[in-house]
């Protein structure tokens, strides 16, 4: 599980006047009364276009956060960490199959997500732009990028629709060990050689600002959320969801005897929220627009997937079957 | 291109490839995909996949949606045999809106069925009807179901001999799912050695 549904741009907002009211009110009522909307129901334009836009998201993160993680796979030291691994990576893989099928039932086919994918004209989970330099980054994403998208995702599956949230719940099934077993790696470093502590502290120090931005912007500067949240499209802010993450995992990272790079990080007890240095939004925004490390890289191997695999997919083309949105 | 990862440095990518979108050629067609957890359990929706035909389907079917939890029977359908009712909400049952005759002609057969009980679980197969057309099939499951005590929301129904079913043969497939604990959480306990680390550091 690696999306982090909240972290992306909105859909433009306009249009919402343009609704008819009466059913405008029914949609806002059943949600109201916590009914999912199923994909044949009526719903706003806005709803739609936000939702897709969002799961379409959440699935491109999967695939392309397969590859930071998966670049250890190789050298993953010892064979149980290699099963474990590719396991999970390929858990991931089948994730954005389900959710590329809950944005699908909203009538996006999949075909022209994968095209948004791989013309850059879609984003993905900002994160996943940065690079896995040693075997302690990978532990790092298993453990704690994972950690963040499953609080993100245990939000967003309590949602208004359907699909997704189906999909959300078979996802968060599967997670079970996924965390467990980064956290096992994590431990392993952390109480293993000098070295490896090293490396662990490294990688927790390269890693921090990315972590940071995973949340999304700070509630200040977000816009319009408020009528997602009406609609059960967004289930916390974004500086909510950071709090959790902070709450949940700061102690047993320092439990381990590792630090975080921010002098400034620590519970306000007296709010209950976690104070911290904003991290630098500036990139974020530089990164997340094709200027990082590795965005290059990433589109570019999906690219190839696509057109090396071109020949499979040709040969197995079937005139009998035709392409239509899933029903559920 | 140079990468961190070997098995992308041995792609030979070309960094400077253009960024054209991909030619319009694979659209399969959709399936919906129907597992059994435990023998004796009701199946239940649980997504869809795309292939090119049934068969292939039903090898995705098994990698997607039987690769991790208990399976002991599965079943695909093409997503275009599936007949569906309007949606309903609140207490509204959907067999109220059911006609109470349909036009009818040809042979009898089997029709499986499938209700939505609450809005955002998946639907459930309920059992199997012999009628002329599935429009028939709702009409006479109509009485049966009209008064239940929980509304039914949505309705699909679908032809028997339109599905593909996991024969007996099939279920070795699934053999192997107990022996893989590595996906198991409770393959990693770690509090031990936390605690082991603390004591160290204490000293």
């Amino acid at each position: 599980m690696y999306g982090g549904g909240n972290t992306f741009e909105s859909a433009k907002f306009e249009g919402l006047e343009n609704e008819d009211p009466q059913k405008l009110a029914e949609f806002e009522a059943r949600i109201e009364r916590g009914e999912k909307i199923e994909p044949s129901d009526w719903m706003p334009k806005l709803y739609r276009k936000q939702l897709i836009r969002m799961i379409e998201q959440h699935a491109h993160s999967e695939i392309i956060g397969a590859l930071p993680e998966g670049t250890w796979i190789t050298r993953a030291p010892g064979f149980k960490r290699k099963l474990a691994l590719m396991a999970k990576v390929q858990d991931e893989v089948g994730h954005a199959q389900l959710l590329y099928s809950a944005a699908e039932t909203l009538g996006k086919p999949r075909e022209a997500m994968i095209d948004d994918l791989i013309t850059g004209k879609s984003k993905y989970s900002n994160i996943f732009n940065y690079p896995a330099f040693t075997w302690a980054d990978s532990c790092f994403i298993s453990w704690l990028v994972d950690a963040g998208a499953i609080v993100n995702q245990l939000a967003n599956a309590r949602g208004s629709y359907g699909p997704y949230c189906r999909a959300l719940d078979r996802i968060c099934a599967e997670e079970s060990f996924h965390l467990k077993y980064g956290h096992h790696c994590v431990i392993h470093m952390a109480t293993g050689s000098e070295k490896q502590r090293e490396m662990m502290q490294a990688a927790i120090n390269r890693w921090w600002g990315p972590m940071m931005h995973f949340f999304g912007p700070p509630d200040k500067v977000s816009v319009h959320t408020e009528v997602l949240m009406k609609w059960k499209v967004k289930m916390a802010s974004n500086d909510d969801c950071r709090n959790q993450f902070l709450d949940m995992y700061v102690p047993k990272i320092w439990e381990l005897g590792l630090t975080i790079p921010d002098p400034n990080l620590k519970k306000n007890e007296d709010t209950g929220r976690w104070e911290y240095t904003e991290p630098d939004w500036e990139e974020f925004k530089r990164v997340i627009n094709g200027d990082g490390p590795c965005n290059k890289e990433r589109l570019a191997v999906r690219r190839t997937a696509e057109e090396r695999g071109a020949w499979v997919r040709k040969a197995l083309l079937a005139p009998k079957t035709e392409y239509v949105a899933p029903l559920a | 291109m140079e990468s961190l990862d070997p098995r992308v440095s041995r792609l030979n990518i070309d960094e400077n490839a253009s960024l054209s979108p991909k030619a319009p050629l694979d659209q399969f067609g959709t399936f919906e995909v129907f597992v059994q957890l435990k023998e004796g359990k009701q199946y239940k929706h649980e997504g869809a996949v795309h292939a090119p035909n049934r068969d292939m389907a039903f090898i995705f079917a098994k990698e997607q949606f039987s690769r991790r939890l208990m399976c002991s029977g599965l079943f695909v359908v093409d997503t275009r045999n599936v007949f569906v009712t309007e949606y309903t909400e609140d207490t509204v049952n959907v067999y109220e809106k059911v006609a109470d005759n349909a036009d009818a002609q040809g042979e009898a057969q089997e029709f499986e069925f499938f209700h939505l009980m609450k809005r955002g679980k998946q639907h459930e197969h309920i059992g199997s009807i012999e009628a002329q057309s599935a429009e028939q099939a709702l009409v006479m499951a109509k009485s049966e179901f009209i008064n239940s005590d929980k509304p039914i929301y949505n309705v699909w129904v679908v032809k028997t001999n339109d599905i593909l079913f996991s024969s007996e043969e099939d279920k070795v497939i699934w053999n192997t799912l107990p022996e893989k604990k590595f996906r198991d959480a409770i393959a990693y306990k770690a509090a031990d050695k936390v605690k082991a680390f603390k004591i160290r550091q204490h000293k």
